[in-house]
């Protein structure tokens, strides 16, 4: 009837349940943060100045006190170790009795703003590992911010202007590098800049899965990812065409900045933001934004490894005593299709035609008075048949046997075929470029007829319609 | 005084006096089980117990017969549904909440992690006991005598625990919960491979049509989390419950557990001969009949094996009270030292690599690397209609109640144990090395594919197998054996080899710290 | 017939009772320590509430002689004189929010009537409203700490 059996059976487990339950019973009853709270108790005791103070402080009550910030959508646990974070007299404790240094606190107290929404980590948890959110095995996607980026916080509630003074200095020279260095020609931000990188909108909470952490050396953080990426982007990520080159301290400001662009925003009564008055920059400062990366001083022409092409002088006066202004907008504006080159309109880059009419005035302060002898391409016969014989013997070498480009520029690409002036191409083609290989095929050089070259930028003109 | 005198208020005294006898004896209609009449009593009025005999026979109480598989699956479900609705008191089921909720269960709810845990553990707990149980009732070919349809009961209860577990799974919306809520959105959507082959998808999109019920949209997201919540707390517990009161309300008509037609105590087993008479302490037995025992009828076979039956109350309540008690101890214990998985928060826009389904259904997901259809539909289809018609195609009433029925019995699972080793293994070595046909023309139709992979041959050889083993031993149970056996090794492989043995990319991977970083 | 059989194999019954006694007694120990936790799981650990205490503006926000009923804090700032008051517009009968009327105030659930300083003159509130603690942040910044009651009366004045 195996009674025994089930008897000793039901002994045993209910012992083993009546252990476990005790078990779990106390290890309820003594969570880590319970002993923290203890040695916080003890030292107030030990720091009280009278006994009306240490009887107070002996009374303190070791429990739950989570900072709920109901606007934010924040539940903060960090005081449950973090005890001391505003008594004056824990200015010279350990940590995590220690007060928060600095005044920052006076203004921002920790029942309205926790600690998460400037220190980052999981201000859910009650133990230390996981409220820091370090390791991958937390899973937790914003660990703690080290000091170094912790002024990247500031910028969720404070503009430029109020940062620049009050110990915000780190982003405020982040974004003044962020520009100098050009990183807008690349990249998007707010709707304007290039496209040949990623767009940084939103790129500074973006949880740590988006970043591929294969060649990090230092923690597996998002922080982490930017520094090195900004030490050396090829070694992070090697299909990358950044050309940066930065001094340490300027990644690590650099990092600072990119943290500050966040796709969450704080409620409205915790931001001091002052709606930016609209700068109206001259054209060297959107030169420098948006085009010095590659073009640097645009005084001569580079072949570019990391772009594989030769990048135009574009302040060369070579180029600017032929090129009119005309030619320039359109180059700007609709950039070089087939090229790394920008379409710079409003509705692909984002700029508007008022300041890549100042761009273009500041490339063009330099231009040569006299301008460039005209060709007067219409008073040739313009032969495309006689223009094929000569572009395959002279032209083919550089351009490509059907002008698809190589050394050369991509003859067949919509800007060349649409929107350039012949006449352009024609003197182009007569003078050279100086400061490329392009040499000059009129008199100087290679002593082409006006009329042969008029039948070359015939052909070139309707390559585009023949099938390639 | 002249008052107490009055007969209605001297009644109301003695009422008040003998208020404790009479509201027990109204609780307890039965008096104290002292005799086998009131024991019988005391089983047959209380509503909860009655649903089982007044008596019990000796093997069922035998541990090594039952192993007590069925009632563990049931007290896992107990404790189940109580600790998930005190969890049901902390979880919020949106998408903003969800996982703040399960965060502040792990941290700051009282016991709040080992409740979690117990829940969760419980829950897969079932699929492995349900798993178990089912393979008990099919060895000891207890789908027979009349438990055909139990059986069939039984197989909607295994599909209930699955969908229960999925669907929980899904609730915490952490990475692990979004993608696999997209998997398993997908396997519903799988008949669309077919219609797609057959270019009739335009106009009878079914799978399209089911993946929008589940997720209600095209996309998992709030709507998604609402659906599955319903599904997890109302609809699989409801179906459940019908299905379970069917099924223990089907096992007493049909007489309690199967036995073998002569059982002889004490014979083989010497533990289980019937104890001396004994009277005073708890549980005083001595004989005498009671009016239950000798009720007529055929349906609780009372008149047969009389003398191998003992009374339930006490016997068989302690044996079960003992089997929960230790089901609950063991939950505890495994709860109290291994916690509950919960990832990031859910982020649609970047998948866990390998996006994995919870363990028990990454057999299904080795299959679906094959087929979306056959893994996802096809093949479970072919598995839960060959289980159901298990009893249906084997009508031999014989060896009911005996383990592997007889010794042939034995040779055969040995066999197909082997056999299917080899041969899945061999499979799974020859995919993993060779790839499949559109590693080899890559411009194969997706039809073909569907119709011969890796799955469809493993079916295939089973169904060959088992028709050889009833060819060579002339008995349908034989070929039911081998097939059982069959299915249940590859179950168990197919498991195995989506859970260790796959990474990133779903490639092969020796261990998991060969993966590659992110 | 139980004094026979009690004198049958007395040691064997023994050993056997106390096995069953021993076993139902730890299932019942462990069966009221579960329940016990299962009841502590079930009361909160943690309130999602805001805190209690929350700065309501400078000492010159409050001009002398008015009466701010600040809505999301459920308490009327008084100004006057001889100091800052504040009163809780919650009714200390079952939770509705008094208004404010010439002579005190009235809630309009169960007509509870309170005097100017909120003590009860009519209705069934059993006690008149609280006077919660005012004080000064180092800013200047006038603090309400509705966690803790004052005397009737008590007005904070500042330097």
């Amino acid at each position: 009837m195996h009674k025994r059996f089930y008897l000793s059976l039901l002994l045993i487990s209910g012992l083993v349940l009546f252990t476990y339950a005790l078990f779990a019973a106390y290890r309820e009853a003594t969570p880590e943060w319970k002993k923290y709270q203890a040695e916080y108790r003890r030292l107030l005791v030990l720091n009280a100045k009278d006994a009306a103070t240490r009887e107070k402080a002996a009374a303190l009550k070791i429990g739950h006190r989570q900072i709920y910030l109901g606007k934010l959508n924040r539940v903060d646990r960090c005081t449950y170790c973090h005890l001391g974070v505003e008594n004056p007299l824990m200015a010279k404790v350990r940590q995590p009795f220690r007060q928060h240094s600095g005044t920052l606190l006076a203004n921002h107290p920790v029942n309205k703003f926790g600690c998460t929404i400037c220190h980052n980590g999981q201000g859910r948890a009650t133990n230390k590992k996981e409220a820091h959110g370090e390791g991958h095995e937390t899973h937790w996607d914003y660990p703690i911010l080290p000091l170094k980026y912790i002024q990247s916080s500031c910028a969720r509630c404070h503009d430029n202007e109020m940062l620049r003074t009050n110990g915000g200095d780190k982003v405020v020279r982040g974004e003044e590098l962020f520009r100098e260095k050009g990183c807008k020609g690349c990249h998007k931000l707010n709707r304007v800049g290039g496209d040949l990188g990623k767009v940084l909108d939103g790129i500074g909470s973006q949880p740590l899965a988006h970043f591929p952490m294969r060649h990090i050396f230092g923690e597996h953080t998002v922080y982490n990812w930017l520094k090195e990426h900004f030490d050396q982007p090829w070694r992070i990520v090697p299909e990358s065409k950044m050309r940066v080159f930065l001094t340490d301290e300027e990644s690590d400001l650099l990092t600072n900045y990119i943290l500050t662009l966040r796709a969450d925003e704080v409620p409205r009564d915790y931001r001091r933001i002052h709606s930016p008055r609209a700068v109206e920059l001259d054209g060297k400062a959107l030169y420098t934004i948006y085009c010095i990366a590659c073009h640097g001083d645009g005084k001569i022409s580079v072949y570019d490894n990391t772009l594989q092409r030769t990048i135009p002088a574009i302040m060369n006066p070579a180029f600017l005593k032929v090129a009119g202004n005309r030619h320039l907008k359109t180059f700007v504006r609709d950039g070089r299709s087939g090229t790394p080159m920008t379409a710079w309109k409003a509705k692909a880059a984002g700029l508007t035609d008022p300041e890549i009419d100042r761009i273009i005035e500041y490339l063009t302060r330099e231009r040569p008075e006299v301008p460039a002898e005209p060709f007067g391409f219409l008073n040739y016969p313009r032969d495309p048949a006689k223009g094929k014989e000569l572009f395959e013997v002279h032209c083919a070498f550089c351009h490509g046997q059907k002008g698809e480009g190589g050394l050369g520029l991509n003859l067949r690409n919509p800007t060349v075929q649409e929107k350039i002036d012949p006449e352009f191409l024609a003197m182009t083609v007569r003078d050279g470029r100086e400061g490329t290989p392009m040499p000059p095929f009129g008199k100087q050089g290679m002593n082409f007829s006006n009329e042969a070259i008029a039948d070359v930028v015939a052909y070139v003109k309707q390559l585009a319609k023949k099938k390639p | 005084m002249k008052e107490i005198r009055e007969p209605g208020i001297s009644e109301f005294i003695g009422n008040l006096k003998n208020l404790k006898q009479s509201f027990l004896g109204s609780f307890l209609r039965s008096g104290t089980p002292t005799s086998d009449k009131s024991r019988a009593a005391t089983m047959f009025n209380n509503f909860f117990l009655h649903i089982q005999g007044v008596k019990t026979h000796i093997n069922t109480l035998r541990p090594t017969y039952t192993f007590g598989l069925g009632l563990i699956s049931f007290f896992l479900l107990l404790i189940v549904v109580f600790s998930g609705a005190i969890l049901m008191i902390y979880y919020n089921p949106s998408i903003e909440h969800a996982y703040n909720t399960v965060k502040d269960i792990n941290y700051v709810v009282y016991a709040g992690r080992v409740l979690r845990n117990i829940h969760k553990w419980a829950g897969e707990g079932m699929i492995i006991f349900v798993l178990l149980h089912m393979t008990r009732v099919f060895y000891t070919g207890s789908y027979k005598n009349g438990r055909e349809f139990n059986w069939v009961i039984g197989i909607g209860l295994l599909i209930f625990v699955f969908g229960l577990n999925l669907s929980g799974y899904m609730l915490p919306w952490d990475q692990l919960a979004y993608w696999a809520l997209v998997i398993v959105s997908n396997i519903i959507q799988s008949p669309k491979e077919i219609t797609d082959a057959l270019g009739i998808t335009h106009f009878f999109d079914v799978g399209g049509f089911f993946k929008e019920l589940f997720l209600g949209g095209h996309v998992a997201g709030k709507e998604s989390l609402n659906r599955v919540y319903a599904l997890h707390i109302m609809f699989f517990p409801l179906l459940l419950f019908v299905f379970l009161a069917v099924h223990f309300w089907r096992i007493r008509k049909d007489g309690g557990l199967t036995k073998p037609e002569n059982f002889v105590p004490g014979e083989d087993h010497p533990e289980d001969a019937l104890l001396p008479k004994k009277s005073g302490g708890l549980f005083p037995t001595y004989k005498t009949y009671g009016l239950m025992e000798l009720a007529r009828g055929r349906t609780p076979a009372v008149d047969q094996d009389v003398e191998n039956m003992v009374m339930s109350w006490p016997n068989l309540i302690i044996a079960e009270l003992a089997v929960f008690v230790f089901t609950l101890a063991c939950v505890l214990i495994y709860s109290f030292y291994i916690d509950a998985p919960l990832r990031e928060m859910a982020n649609p826009l970047i998948p866990e690599n390998p996006a994995k389904a919870p363990w028990y259904f990454l057999g299904l997901q080795e299959l679906l690397s094959y087929s979306a259809f056959m893994g996802g539909v096809g093949l479970p289809g072919i598995a839960i209609l060959g289980l159901v018609l298990i009893p249906y195609l084997d009508r031999e009433q014989r060896h009911v109640g005996i383990w592997f029925s007889n010794r042939q019995g034995i040779i055969v699972t040995l066999q197909a144990f082997v056999a299917a080793v080899l041969v899945n293994v061999g499979l799974l070595v020859f995919v993993v090395r060779f790839g499949w046909f559109r590693n080899w023309w890559p411009d194969i139709p997706q039809l073909l594919i569907t119709l011969v992979n890796p799955g469809n041959l493993w079916v295939a050889f089973m169904t060959a197998w088992s028709l050889w083993v009833i060819k060579r031993t002339g008995s349908t149970r034989m070929g039911a054996i081998a097939l059982f056996t069959m299915f249940l090794v590859s179950y168990v492989i197919f498991t195995y080899m989506g859970t260790q043995f796959r990474g990133p990319n779903w490639d092969f991977f020796w261990s998991r710290s060969q993966w590659p970083v992110h | 017939m139980k004094v026979k059989n009690e004198s049958e194999e007395k040691t064997g019954i023994a050993r056997r009772d106390f096995l069953s006694f021993a076993a139902f007694g730890t299932v019942i120990l462990s069966a009221i320590t579960v329940l016990a936790e299962t009841l502590r799981i079930i009361k909160p650990n943690v309130h999602y509430e805001e805190s209690r205490k929350f700065k309501i503006g400078k000492p010159e926000n409050f001009p002398v002689g008015t009466v701010k009923k600040l809505e999301e804090e459920k308490v009327f700032i008084f100004a006057e004189d001889d100091g800052f008051y504040a009163i809780s517009s919650i009714c200390t009968h079952l939770g509705c929010i008094v208004y404010s009327t010439e002579t005190g105030f009235q809630c309009p659930c169960h007509g509870s009537k309170y005097d100017a300083e909120g003590n009860v003159v009519g209705g069934p509130a059993p006690r008149g409203l609280s006077w919660y603690e005012i004080s000064q942040a180092v800013d200047g910044t006038l603090v309400v700490d509705s966690a803790r009651e004052v005397p009737k009366g008590t007005k904070y004045i500042y330097a």
